[in-house]
């Protein structure tokens, strides 16, 4: 079975993605991760204000049979939380690229997301 | 060689022994150990190998020492009187092992017990969720500190707390807090509850938790729960309430008054007064399911899979669709993942919860109110007998009580304590001159002695 990976971001070996860009990157899972996840139940995630650093956790996933940490694809301040997912975790299986998206942050570096694999080298990873 | 050879316990006569080390070829037991000398024990243990009939005898010789004081105490410690079935049922060996039964393929009578027992806790506080017990309700309350800190609708990090509050709770809850970087504060009380108005005045965003007691250590009924709920909900602060399992059956029910969570004390159902065992319980809000320490045992149905499910769902049902009961969100547990544990309590009293759910079945419903009621007119019955006499005022704090009640005395209060002894009665001197006396249904037929007593040395 193939997975969606698109090419407009960037992505973590262990299946988080970051967008590039903008102000702001945005940080969710793959679609591949919502898959060997299977149904997600509950999404624990940071506050606002926090700090995140890249590589490091900055909250859990758990579905119906595993529960996961997220990783940081960057490092800086949460801007943002999709507090949607608190009430509707399933997002994250629906659409983890667009409404089951996770946090924003400002990066503290300027968002490089060098070191992070584009979306031919993820697509190679998983495959 | 020791007399215990040859016995039941120690089979092995000494010729045996003897014999078993010369077939393999050593001179004596030690050198089947490898101690180094360093650490090596190098004494007498001084235990010396009695039959049972000595140790029974020993024992019946130091228990004799024992005064044999009628009890009036309390302080969060109370004693009820514990129907005979509570010990047939949960001595049987399906309930009585030494390693809790959680396993849900060969233990769902056990977990169904637990199950009930916090289905009982539910109906009695109406919130959603309670844990299958914690050790007691100092650990319960420092459970909640750190909940509070955790959840994410609170920023503050400091606890406030009732000046009147039993030590070991306070100091459970310090040890509690210190790790977890928050702060104890008291906030003060007028005649025995709650002064609202100073807690308002200390209330702020740098509030994480608001914790009152109904009934308080004196044995008052909180009036004011509701507003003290309302004052943390202004200020965003968890309201944590500390009860007692018999007084929620009449007293107004803790969601009403915006209880966030519930702690307090079970040990008074199914459990005697000796050996300082408690029984923890802590129940709370669905917003905190993620966030509760201990063991939830869950119920699963057969239903149809959610939409969008592509494996069944969550069900833990058989097809027949019977119920199953499991330990769930054991996420939350630190056999699952330690660094993430919401406490470290990873045991409970599993057992001393099902003697309290035994206990409460078997009053039903009713009998848990009628017992409730008597708690309620004892103590208001026996504060009155003892403002009747002269040199002493009771209850010291005009207010509804519950089981226990403060008496002045215009005497030294110790020295009326340690004459009350010397007649045989048991109570608690709590200040100069504050004693407190509770009385429930294994005392209360002993109230005329106590009344007689206190006559005799005020």
């Amino acid at each position: 079975m193939s997975f969606d990976v698109p090419d407009d971001r960037r992505y973590l070996e262990s299946h988080e993605w970051a967008t590039t860009g903008g102000d702001t990157v945005r940080i969710g899972v793959s679609d591949f991760a919502q898959d060997e996840l299977g149904d997600v139940v509950f999404v624990e995630l940071p506050e606002v204000g926090d700090e995140v650093a890249a590589g490091e956790s900055f909250g859990v996933v758990e579905s119906i049979k595993a529960v996961s940490d997220l990783y940081a694809p960057v490092s800086g301040e949460v801007v943002a939380v999709n507090e949607e997912l608190f009430d509707r975790p399933e997002l994250v299986n629906e659409d983890p690229y667009g409404d089951g998206w996770m946090l924003e942050v400002e990066p503290v570096d300027g968002g490089d997301a060098e070191g992070l694999l584009d979306a031919d080298a993820y697509d190679d990873q998983i495959a | 060689m020791s007399r215990a050879n040859g016995t039941p316990y120690a089979p092995h006569t000494d010729d045996e022994t003897a014999a078993m080390l010369a077939a393999i070829g050593v001179d004596d037991e030690e050198a089947l150990f490898d101690i180094p000398e360093a650490v090596a024990f190098d004494g007498e243990f001084g235990i010396d190998a009695r039959t049972e009939r000595e140790i029974r005898d020993e024992c019946a010789r130091v228990f004799a020492r024992n005064d044999d004081l009628t009890e009036f105490l309390g302080r969060g410690h109370y004693g009820h009187y514990v129907p005979s079935v509570v010990d047939h049922l949960a001595d049987r060996a399906e309930f009585l092992t030494s390693y809790t039964q959680y396993q849900p393929e060969v233990s769902q009578g056990f977990l169904q017990a637990l199950f009930e027992y916090q289905s009982m806790l539910v109906e009695l506080t109406g919130l959603d969720v309670a844990n299958c017990s914690m050790y007691d309700a100092a650990t319960a309350l420092g459970e909640a500190a750190t909940l509070a800190d955790r959840v994410r609708s609170t920023a503050g990090d400091t606890v406030l707390v009732p000046e009147q509050l039993r030590e070991g709770k306070r100091a459970v809850l310090e040890n509690y807090c210190d790790g977890a970087d928050l702060t104890v504060e008291t906030y003060p009380m007028t005649d025995g509850t709650a002064d609202v108005d100073a807690l308002a005045d200390r209330a702020g965003d740098d509030v994480a938790m608001v914790y009152a007691e109904s009934p308080t250590v004196r044995g008052c009924i909180e009036e004011r729960l509701a507003a003290i709920g309302d004052l943390a909900d202004e200020t965003d602060a968890l309201f944590v309430l500390g009860s007692d399992v018999v007084a929620l059956s009449v007293l107004e029910s803790p969601a009403a008054v915006g209880a966030d969570v519930v702690v307090g004390e079970a040990g008074s159902l199914g459990l005697p007064t000796a050996y300082g065992m408690g029984l923890g319980i802590f129940a709370c809000s669905d917003e905190f399911l993620r966030q509760v320490p201990g063991r939830l045992v869950g119920a699963s149905e057969e239903r149809a899979p959610p939409e969008g499910a592509r494996d069944g769902g969550a069900g833990g049902a058989d097809a027949g669709g019977t119920r199953a009961y499991t330990l769930t969100l054991q996420t939350r547990e630190q056999h699952i993942r330690k660094e993430r544990a919401t406490s470290n309590i990873c045991t409970n009293q599993a057992w001393v919860a099902l003697r309290a759910a035994i206990h409460a079945a078997t009053l039903g419903p009713d009998g848990l109110v009628d017992l409730a009621n008597d708690c309620v007119r004892e103590a208001e019955a026996l504060a009155a007998r003892i403002d009747e006499l002269s040199g002493a005022a009771a209850p010291v704090h005009d207010r509804h009580h519950f089981r226990e009640f403060a008496v002045r005395v215009d005497q030294p209060a110790e020295a009326i304590a340690t004459d009350l002894e010397g007649e045989g009665f048991a109570v608690h001197a709590i200040d100069d001159h504050l004693l407190q006396v509770c009385v429930t249904d294994l005392n209360a037929g002993r109230t005329d002695g106590l009344v007689a007593a206190f006559e005799e040395v005020l």
